[in-house]
């Protein structure tokens, strides 16, 4: 089973420790973006079954990509990875349709563990 | 003010996100105690010179200044810019009478300036597996201060910017690292990014 995974975070440092941080179990088929914006771009050209998201980006931030997301009938799990986890900010975008807020630095097992809730595993 | 001399793009972006991750963690620290959501900026980082440092420092009215430096594998300078405007309502959220006592203003502003400064370093060492200590802030005017006093002709600065949503107040942390520091730094950041 490959699953189209959508990583989006302007750090690239951070894009590829998140990449390497999915489990080896599955396959995937991988797409970044270094903001908001490109997020979106993406979403609309292709559709994908996770998106891993950043929160504090520039153009457009992750708050951003999930109200932008908010009202389409196809969308990605989304999985916010961020270093901001202020109680109102986990809050906000639980709100806004997230599946689940993991706080960064990113702990590989904990990754693994939302993919499986998920039902990737 | 550039990023050019000092850091490769890998080393600059990696550092980025290690500060934001360490903000992130201030914030929360912050966020807790006053029980108030704190907005933050993405981190800047710039190769400076004290006169560059002087007006980075001080191009903001109306504001107070602290410095507290840090000592261990890394060393340097942590300031403060603490804005005037919104401190009485942080001091309502801290819990201090209004009006607000000179001693009080002092007590808030150093308080602050602990939290976040303390948080930021503390994250980014933990990160980087460095140890440092920061001592105690103080306060200090810049257009006082001899900024030509500073060991290091071209030097790293990391900025970040809390704000307080509920009112106008804002504080910008900036590190300054001196020039052995700064090749402790590039070498730690290499090894990280491997």
């Amino acid at each position: 089973m490959t699953v189209r995974v959508l990583v989006a975070d302007d750090s690239r440092l951070s894009r590829r420790s998140v990449i390497k941080a999915l489990p080896p179990e599955l396959n995937y088929a991988i797409d970044e973006a270094a903001n908001g914006k490109e997020a979106i771009a993406l979403l609309n050209k292709a559709s994908f079954e996770l998106m891993l998201l950043d929160l504090t980006m520039p153009e457009i931030d992750g708050v951003g990509v999930l109200e932008y997301l908010a009202d389409k009938t196809e969308k990605p799990h989304v999985v916010v990875i961020s270093a901001d986890f202020q109680p109102e900010k986990q809050r906000i975008v639980m709100s806004l349709g997230a599946a689940k807020f993991i706080r960064k630095p990113l702990d590989q097992e904990e990754l693994a563990m939302t993919l499986f809730e998920l039902g990737y595993l | 003010m550039s990023t050019e001399s000092v850091l490769t793009a890998d080393q600059r972006d990696a550092l980025q996100e290690l500060m934001n991750i360490s903000m992130g963690q201030a914030a929360n620290s912050l966020a807790h105690l006053i029980e108030t959501k704190i907005g933050i900026s993405i981190p800047k980082i710039a190769s400076v010179t004290p006169e560059q440092l002087f007006s980075m420092i001080s191009e903001q009215a109306d504001a107070y200044y602290t410095r507290q430096s840090f000592l261990g594998d890394i060393q340097g300078e942590v300031m403060s810019v603490v804005s005037q405007q919104g401190l009485c309502e942080v001091g309502a959220l801290l819990e201090y009478d209004a009006p607000l006592s000179q001693t009080d203003i002092q007590e808030i502003i150093l308080e602050l300036s602990n939290i976040l400064a303390g948080a930021c370093l503390a994250g980014l060492s933990a990160q980087l597996a460095l140890g440092t200590n920061l001592n105690m802030p103080t306060l200090f005017s810049p257009r006082k201060a001899n900024f030509e006093e500073f060991q290091w002709s071209n030097s790293l600065v990391m900025e970040v910017q809390f704000d307080i949503e509920i009112s106008s107040f804002s504080m910008r942390v900036v590190f300054c690292l001196d020039d052995a520091s700064l090749d402790r730094l590039t070498q730690t950041l290499d090894e990280l990014l491997g």
